[in-house]
């Protein structure tokens, strides 16, 4: 708990400058409006900068990261959060570039994440909104994991469940926990970044899932991250996330760890009736996630 | 709306306690500062602390400008207080308000032990070769304990010549400075709060101070009483600024007396109370002698010229400071025992030749000194040979401490966690006792275990290390070897000299009776120090003149 809240953005982008304008539009339109409001853009390619400029001049808390190459999500995070670490917010609040916070989204995050720990003197590490698909219905691919006592502080008026894994779409991170834990790892590209530096976080303690701060998230189509579920499009993402999870449990719980994972990313599979070319190029990125050790970037305490 | 709430009710609870958190602390330190600098300009530079524990004061003289350092994310806010003209001095000083302690802290003061890395494997396969290990490189510091200097300062007495400070006319009643180490738990903090009791019955104000900042967790056990203050100087006062605080306090609130339990700091700040000061009268309380550098009574020693009065507890003190500090009369002992009102009787030992069960108690804060890992052997090797003789074996620990994780995963290892029952500290030691054959303290180092006086009170066998002045207290066939593999051995030993041989048996209980009776027949703490607290708050020195010895042995 503290008495400074200067809280920052950090939006990653590329080439939907359309959704991000509506995703700036319901920061405008915030209770709770952040002090900075970090664009990062992944190089884009459409007008995504020439509009971010036009709505930097009439309003003085935005400001613009343009990324020399695409450097993926994970790269994009990395490199906001650091940058608004270094604008010295006390609050990060991280998200997509297709999600539109409600207008009270960011302040129940602030006010949960204070009062669980004036109410139960822990500090949460992190606060995840509830995150709902274009219908209304709960996102899947953006819901977070429970640690196994979640209920410990839920409360009728305070419905505060205990996650340690959320996705990068409207969570709020403290900066102790950023001070404590460092930033996200850029080299996993995409996916798995949110989840591995989630439950870095959680090392310390477990985030809180705050339901009546909501989001809606513009995805083309309502789907969880499951690998029966690969096709020829989303393959090179589905890569990605074995290579980067295979990565993680190898860090976390060495072989035995990896060796469950894989079996379980083949079980899927196997259900999915995934072709066989796609499998065996899921084996080999997760063979590679084996030995793929990726940095993990500290940022310098005050 | 930016950076802020909107008022809910839920919303502002948060605030208010955070509000309120911050508005004690910052009360704290500005008492703190503008005691120290009454006259000059004060500017006060809050930022927020990135622990619980320490303020990281820096105090800087001058006109203050702002570095950008000082004004980063944790930069909160900045006071000023005037001076009392505005050409004064200026003086800044920039503080960290810690934030509140998170649940952990408040219940552990210390991270769960774990043995240097090096040598895991070795404790993981035999944790008694390791305490042998650690054993060996406690008496290689013993054996260097001679580089540390038993030489005590010298105190000028100045020359008639020179004024001496005056002693300020002070409307208040007079008061007494108590430095502790810090509020946690300890023999020497029992005694520390024992005396701010003692020093309020005898109708003196306290001020407390603790040398080493910590959560104090035990700050909630001072009593809640109008004459008596705790003054955080352990977290927001830089070290060199401590005798500076300490004559202003000296000054302001009329205190008589420094009584100095374990707090370096107030030993730093002797020659400044000696000089600015001199009306005031300086005592403290020394428990152990440490194997690395002498501990509290070799600095005691080394400022015993700037000390009126040194209690100790124990009759090895009074030896130590009589043969290494050539100290006699000015060291008083003081058991850490309470005075029965009627005289008592003990109760026959339970622990009889050739009985059925055996009941083993160990009672002791979980730290090395205690050495809970030895314990956990010896009471394994006790089972062993219980089972070895036919003997029903249980065992109760008693104790929390960063040993703790450790001290129960060698029980399961061993097998014993349906045998050995682990206690929290608030355990009612007393009954415990009363209820145990034998207590077994394998301690590196004591000064005089308590536990084994209430051992033989409650008919239970204290079996000891023989460390510091155990031989006080428990019998000399009863005191084991300190080397680790040893204590263990010889524990059993004695266990199995009890159970077999009923002259063995009788002899130890007459020698246990005989110590115990002689103990009792030495001063107590409380009688010496509120004998000293009493003639302070009646407006004398202390411990000078006729009538004070008589008095304390009456």
């Amino acid at each position: 708990m503290t008495a400074l809240t200067k809280t920052a953005a950090v939006i990653v982008t590329f080439n939907r400058s359309g959704k991000l304008m509506n995703v700036l539009d319901a920061l405008a339109g915030q209770t709770w409006r952040p002090d900075i409001v970090l664009v990062v853009d992944n190089a884009s390619t459409d007008d995504t900068q020439a509009l971010v400029e036009a709505r930097g001049k009439t309003d003085p808390s935005l400001r613009y990261l343009k990324l020399p190459v695409n450097i993926g999500g994970a790269g994009g995070f990395h490199a906001g959060l650091k940058a608004a670490y270094g604008m010295g917010a006390h609050y990060f609040w991280i998200s997509d570039d297709d999600a539109y916070p409600q207008p009270d989204a960011i302040e129940k995050l602030v006010r949960a994440i204070q009062q669980f720990e004036a109410d139960n003197t822990w500090r949460p590490s992190f606060a995840a909104s509830r995150v709902e698909w274009i219908d209304g219905t709960l996102c899947e691919m953006n819901t977070p994991r429970t640690v196994w006592d979640w209920p410990r502080f839920v409360r009728p008026d305070a419905a505060w469940a205990l996650v340690d894994s959320a996705s990068f779409v409207s969570i709020l991170v403290p900066r102790w926990a950023v001070e404590a834990h460092g930033l996200p790892i850029p080299d996993y590209f995409i996916w798995f970044d949110d989840a591995e530096y989630t439950r870095r976080l959680s090392r310390s303690y477990p985030g809180i899932f705050v339901p009546e701060s909501r989001v809606v998230h513009d995805t083309p189509d309502n789907r969880g991250v499951n690998f029966g579920l690969i096709d020829a499009k989303s393959l090179w993402k589905f890569r990605y996330g074995a290579r980067n999870e295979a990565s993680w449990r190898r860090r976390e719980g060495g072989w035995p760890s990896l060796i469950s994972y894989a079996f379980g990313v083949r079980q899927q599979m196997v259900r999915g009736n995934v072709p066989g070319k796609y499998r065996r190029e899921i084996y080999r990125a997760i063979l590679r996630g084996a030995t793929f050790r990726p940095r993990i970037e500290q940022v310098k305490a005050d | 709306m930016t950076g802020q709430m909107t008022g809910t009710p839920q919303a502002m609870t948060a605030e208010r306690m955070t509000a309120a958190h911050i508005q004690g602390e910052v009360a704290e330190i500005r008492a703190i500062y503008d005691l120290l600098y009454p006259d000059q300009n004060l500017t006060y530079l809050f930022r927020a602390g990135k622990d619980a524990i320490w303020g990281a004061p820096e105090v800087t003289h001058g006109p203050h400008t702002f570095r950008p350092g000082e004004v980063s994310a944790n930069y909160m806010g900045m006071l000023r207080r005037p001076g009392l003209h505005p050409a004064a001095a200026e003086v800044t000083v920039d503080v960290a308000i810690p934030r509140r302690p998170l649940p952990h802290e408040t219940t552990e003061a210390e991270a769960p032990w774990r043995g240097i890395r090096p040598l895991r494997p070795l404790q993981r396969v035999s944790p008694l070769a390791y305490e042998q290990i650690r054993y060996l490189a406690e008496m290689i510091r013993k054996k260097r304990a001679h580089r540390h200097s038993t030489q005590a300062l010298p105190l000028g007495e100045g020359a008639a010549s020179f004024p001496r400070p005056a002693e300020p006319a002070s409307d208040k009643r007079p008061a007494v400075l108590i430095g502790m180490h810090w509020l946690e738990h300890g023999g020497a903090e029992k005694l520390a709060f024992d005396c701010v009791n003692w020093a309020l019955e005898s109708g003196l104000r306290v001020f407390v101070v603790a040398g080493v900042a910590s959560v104090q967790r035990l700050a909630g056990r001072l009593p809640d009483h109008p004459d008596l203050r705790l003054i955080r100087l352990d977290r927001y006062l830089p070290y060199e600024l401590w005798p500076r605080y300490v004559e202003q306090l000296v000054r302001s609130e009329n205190i008589r007396l420094v009584h100095i339990h374990h707090c370096r700091q107030l030993y730093d700040s002797l020659p400044h109370l000696r000089i600015s000061t001199p009306w005031v009268r300086v005592i403290d309380s020394t428990h152990i002698v440490e194997y690395a550098d002498g501990g509290y009574p070799r600095i005691s020693g080394v400022w015993s010229e700037f000390i009126d009065l040194h209690h100790v507890i124990s009759g090895e003190l009074v030896d130590y400071f009589r043969d290494t500090f050539h100290l006699l009369g000015k060291v008083r002992l003081g058991r850490m025992l309470d005075r029965a009102a009627e005289p008592r009787s003990l109760p026959p030992v339970r622990m009889q030749p050739g009985q059925k069960q055996l009941h083993v108690a160990f009672v002791g804060r979980l730290f090395y000194q205690k050495r809970p890992i030895v314990a956990a052997e010896t009471v394994a090797a006790l089972a062993n040979w219980a089972r070895n003789n036919g003997v029903a074996f249980r065992a109760s620990m008693v104790g929390e401490g960063p040993f703790l994780g450790a001290m129960r995963h060698l029980l399961q290892r061993r097998g014993l966690a349906e045998q050995v029952a682990l206690l929290p500290a608030n355990t009612d030691v007393p009954a415990l006792l009363r209820q145990a054959d034998v207590m077994i303290l394998p301690s590196n180092n004591e000064g005089l275990a308590l536990v084994c006086y209430e051992a033989i009170e409650q008919g239970c066998i204290p079996i000891s290390t023989d460390v510091g002045s155990q031989d006080e207290v428990v019998p000399a066939d009863l005191l084991v070897p300190l080397a680790p593999r040893k204590t263990v051995q010889a524990t059993v030993a004695a266990v199995d000299d009890l159970w077999r041989d009923p002259a063995f048996n009788e002899r130890q209980q007459a020698e246990m009776r005989r110590l115990w009776t002689r103990l009792g027949e030495d001063p107590t703490a409380r009688e010496l120090l509120s004998q000293v607290y009493r003639r302070v708050a009646a407006g004398g020195a202390g411990f000078e003149g006729d009538g004070f010895d008589k008095d304390i042995q009456a």
